[in-house]
């Protein structure tokens, strides 16, 4: 239900941070996230910011299934 | 002529059309066979001849890397070029909306000559129509050409067989990219630049390395994506492609990652799509490296005799699953 | 190939147990599955069923129906999300109004639409607010802003739907969830550790990427052959188990909870969202008096068994003759991972 969007935060400034996906910037809504600082990475949907995440998916993946075997 | 703009007068068929011709239009076409009379005469040339014809609206008329002028150079040299037809000579016909500045009018007449030049194809008539503010966005062109078809060349979209290779020149949907962005509707900046280029130079570097060419296909409005459901379609055969092989460039899948597009489905203004047998495929993809426009030249799958008319996918993990089918408008999602 | 990917990919394809049906209840997911040919790797004893988490496909024939009106007979700029666009309505999708000269603008983001209101204050703008938990987040922003703006000139049409009525309509459904990674980054995950331990509803959270989707689908199979209910939280790089609190305030100040209709499952009582009355201002049905629309799906169209599972898309009288993916009739012909559409693909050409 949600095309989520992984990027950086290049800059944040009046609760509008500017974030960038492989060299694509936009500005988004930084209004429901606090702390946020240039270099975090987020999840973004429709123009907000919606949480504060790891970069990589694949140590994560494979930590997970590591559990499992 | 002290005017900035073009008025109706300049389009009414009287001096100002002579002076706006004049600075326009002779200043940059100017060649032996451009003519002031009705018609352009040309020497008889010998052989098959390609003829095409093609319209160009674009908003904004300027973008990173290229003009409407370029642009309309660029459409009807590669129509002609996919024929393996050596582009001779243009007409360009221009609608100019009532209040375009000039200068910009002649910043798109260069580009023309220039790209024209590049190419050695000459444009030989002209005529220019101006409509009413509101009746038509900033300038329209309309191009046609004729080209002469080299003698070992026979192309066509229904020609690709079970067993061909299929090429695509280089990373897919950066002219498409770049409209989005220069339009600024979704607010995404990117210095994503369009791959507009003239590829008779390309077409006939791929035919010094062989004769062995089944189709070519300018990929431009619908994206590759479109010209692979046309190829299976006219030549009733299936496509497959190895998804991870398709070339894209990273500023166009970051914006497509932000829009929820399918690059695939992004226009191409500089890009062939070419289908040969698989032993010619190496030597094709390597002419086309050495080639300006095509250094990202890749093999992007291969026809079979299964599934005609559709084109499957082999994805980065392995799996089969169908490339949905073109529908027309692009549409950014958020589901 | 990453290794992750070989593993789970393993666990999927070698599973030979009793027969499972797992259910991922995000639209996105399904996309993604869609993209990926994963259902081509499952064995016949896997069925993977595509749940209502597509807001395209869930909203109801008289939302399109409403849009229109704002569009054709109060003159609206109707700003909306890329996907609504080629829904079909009762007489005419958006696209269609937009033929007939409506002004309607795909937008990425609600505060985009914010921003053409502040460009054309001569001119209405409504915007299309559908979607989940999300999404709605994005919505409660631009009323906010649009309201601290004193605009007078900006509504919004609300179809936001909630997911935890939904999972109660589900239930029994499927043996496992595969939970909705986006909606869990705002909400947390205590609805579906409650749905698990009080109801013994079994799911994961999963997420986007090929890894993430394989590893949730692996550790799904892998737990369900253990035989207890489970809940895990397979994308813990995006989810944290309270989710996003700010957010949760931010739609609890701005709407509140009201009865909402799902195109194929009906009215589920609770499980949409609305403005509140301190921005009704800002709500397009107040401010505009709009009448009753109820829209009246075609009547030919089975969307609603095919999104229950209860028919197959073609036993639809429709499919592929009146509906195609260029002429869709129905939502679930609209997007390529809607279930008639991706059944079109496949079964013609």
């Amino acid at each position: 239900m949600c095309v989520g969007l992984s990027a950086k935060v290049v800059s944040v400034e009046d609760g509008t941070a500017l974030i960038d996906a492989n060299g694509a910037t936009r500005e988004v809504s930084a209004g429901v996230l606090d702390d946020l600082e240039p270099g975090d990475f987020v999840m973004v949907h429709a123009g907000v910011a919606i949480a504060k995440i790891t970069e990589d998916d694949e140590a994560e993946t494979a930590g997970l299934l590591e559990g499992l075997l | 002529m002290s005017e900035t703009t073009v008025t109706l007068a300049h389009g009414a068929g009287g001096r100002q059309t002579s002076e706006l011709i004049a600075r326009v239009f002779q200043a940059h076409f100017s060649n032996p066979e451009f003519t002031a009379d009705d018609a352009a005469v040309l020497p008889q040339p010998g052989g098959r001849l390609a003829m095409s014809t093609d319209g160009f609206i674009v908003s904004p008329w300027k973008f990173n890397g290229g003009n409407i002028g370029k642009l309309s150079i660029c459409g009807t040299v590669n129509d002609l070029s996919c024929m393996g037809a050596k582009p001779l000579y243009m007409t360009c016909g221009f609608v100019i909306e009532e209040g375009f500045p000039l200068d910009d009018l002649e910043e798109i007449a260069a580009a023309m000559e220039k790209t024209a030049a590049e190419v050695g194809v000459k444009i030989v008539a002209g005529d220019t129509k101006v409509a009413g503010k509101g009746q038509c966005d900033g300038v329209f062109i309309t191009t046609t050409g004729i080209g002469q078809i080299m003698e070992h060349a026979h192309t066509s979209g229904a020609y690709a067989k079970p067993g061909d290779a299929v090429i695509v020149s280089g990373d897919v949907g950066r002219h498409g990219c770049t409209i989005l962005i220069a339009r600024d509707d979704f607010g995404i900046g990117s210095d994503v630049d369009s791959d507009c280029a003239p590829l008779w130079g390309t077409v006939e570097r791929m035919f010094e390395a062989t004769d062995q060419i089944h189709v070519i296909r300018d990929a431009t409005r619908g994206g590759v994506g479109t010209v692979l459901y046309e190829i299976a379609e006219q030549s009733n055969v299936g496509i497959t492609l190895d998804a991870p092989s398709i070339p894209v460039d990273p500023r166009v899948k970051g914006v497509c990652g932000m829009l929820g597009l399918e690059p695939l489905y992004l226009a191409c203004e500089g890009r062939l799509v070419i289908f040969a047998p698989q032993e010619e495929a190496q030597k094709l993809v390597d002419a086309l490296h050495e080639c300006p426009y095509s250094r990202n030249a890749a093999v992007i799958g291969h026809v079979t005799a299964e599934h005609a008319g559709r084109v499957v996918m082999e994805t980065e993990i392995g799996t089969q699953t169908m490339l949905p089918q073109p529908k027309g408008e692009l549409l950014p999602r958020i589901c | 190939m990453n290794e992750t990917i070989r593993a789970a990919r393993e666990i999927i394809t070698g599973y030979s147990g009793r027969p499972l049906r797992i259910m991922e209840v995000c639209g996105t997911h399904t996309h993604e599955i869609f993209r990926l040919g994963i259902r081509g790797l499952l064995p016949e004893s896997i069925d993977l069923i595509s749940g209502p988490g597509c807001p395209v496909c869930v909203t109801a024939v008289g939302f399109i129906d409403e849009a229109c009106w704002l569009a054709l007979e109060q003159g609206c700029i109707v700003c909306t999300f890329g996907d609504l666009i080629r829904v079909p309505g009762t007489e005419m999708s958006l696209a269609g109004a937009r033929a007939k000269g409506a002004d309607v603008r795909p937008v990425y983001s609600p505060l985009d639409a914010v921003e053409i209101a502040k460009e054309n204050p001569d001119r209405q703008v409504a915007f299309l607010a559908v979607g989940f938990e999300t999404t709605t987040p994005s919505a409660c922003l631009a009323a906010k802003q649009a309201k601290a703006a004193g605009l007078k000139n900006f509504s919004l049409l609300t179809a936001n739907k909630t997911m935890p009525n939904a999972y109660q309509a589900l239930v029994g459904s499927a043996d496992a969830f595969l939970y909705p990674g986006h909606v869990n980054a705002i909400t947390g995950n205590a609805v579906c550790q409650r749905l698990c331990e009080e109801q013994g509803v079994s799911g994961v959270v999963a997420g986007f990427t090929a890894a993430e989707l394989l590893t949730a689908m692996a550790v799904t199979v892998k737990l369900l052959g253990e035989g207890k209910p489970f809940f895990r939280n397979c994308y813990p790089r995006v989810v944290r188990d309270e989710g996003n609190p700010a957010a949760i305030r931010l739609m609890e100040e701005v709407m509140e909870p009201c009865d909402s209709e799902w195109r194929g499952l009906g009215m589920i009582p609770g499980s949409g969202m609305k403005l509140r009355e301190a921005y009704a201002d800002y709500d397009a049905r107040i401010k505009y008096h709009m009448p009753v629309i109820t829209g009246r799906p075609n009547p030919a169209c089975r969307c609603g068994d095919v999104l229950q599972g209860k028919c197959r898309p073609s036993d639809c009288k429709v499919f592929g003759k009146g509906c195609t993916p260029l002429h869709p009739v129905g939502a679930c012909m609209v997007s390529d991972e809607g279930a008639c559409a991706a059944y079109y693909q496949y079964a013609t050409n």
